[in-house]
């Protein structure tokens, strides 16, 4: 599964500044919703909230995959933002976090998500793909990277 | 002396190798002065990198050899093992 086409440009977000957990989930929240019309940013921020406190999704490495599932989902929504400074998440490896690869995903469909997860770490293992999405200075450079590294 | 300790365990939790079990197995791998390396098919991981444990698409019903060296390699295995058996703490 290609990057570019899991994550639209309008969900590639460089260079945003929050300064907490809670602002760039609602962030998180506020871009997803706009691409699930029937949906309500209510529900998508209860949804990440609800997965963090089951454990913080900081992988590791200044990384960091929020996500939470939505019922009555057709596709999945993933959403990439690399924040100016890297923030507390309750990463496993205690290290701060400035890139965010979120997902909304639809309930059920276990194996398509790990398939997804399999994608997104794929690239993210990359220490160049890392390197050049944090030097994006803006939202459309930060996509031309993703399709970059997709051929 | 180095010892090396490996066995295979089957994936028994309906979610598979996602992003929470990949991280408590993490958390887990870290814990133990030992070299822990997942095996699945062609593909490896560290025991400790969760990108990587995500690379390896474990799903529900997929077994996965575990490989362990160093010191620490028998503790290691029994609770990587016992973490998988146990469906990684999750109601299914």
């Amino acid at each position: 599964m290609k990057l570019s086409e899991l994550i639209s440009e309008d969900c590639s977000k460089a260079a945003v500044l929050f300064n907490s957990k809670k602002r760039i989930l609602q962030y998180i929240s506020e871009l997803a919703q706009q691409k699930i019309p029937d949906s309500n940013q209510h529900d998508i921020l209860e949804a990440l909230l609800n997965r963090e406190k089951l454990g913080s999704t900081g992988i590791g490495k200044g990384i960091a995959i929020p996500h939470g599932r939505l019922s009555g989902l057709s596709k999945v929504v993933a959403i990439i933002l690399v924040n100016q400074q890297a923030i507390p998440f309750d990463a496993y490896d205690d290290r701060d976090v400035d890139v965010f690869v979120a997902l909304i995903v639809p309930d059920g469909e276990n194996k398509q998500h790990l398939e997804t997860l399999a994608s997104i770490a794929d690239k993210l293992t990359n220490k160049v793909f890392c390197k050049r999405i944090r030097q994006a200075e803006n939202d459309s450079e930060l996509y031309q990277v993703l399709v970059e590294f997709d051929n | 002396m180095t010892q090396k300790w490996e066995d295979t365990f089957l994936i028994r939790n309906k979610l598979g190798l996602h992003a929470r079990a990949a991280t408590v197995l993490a958390q887990l791998s870290a814990q133990f002065n030992a070299q822990i390396t997942l095996y699945q098919g062609e593909k490896s991981a560290p025991g400790d990198s969760v990108l990587a444990l995500l690379l390896l698409e474990s799903s529900q019903g997929k077994t996965v050899r575990v490989e362990c060296t160093g010191p620490d390699a028998q503790g290691a295995l029994l609770a990587i093992g016992n973490l998988i058996e146990e469906k990684f703490h999750e109601a299914e």
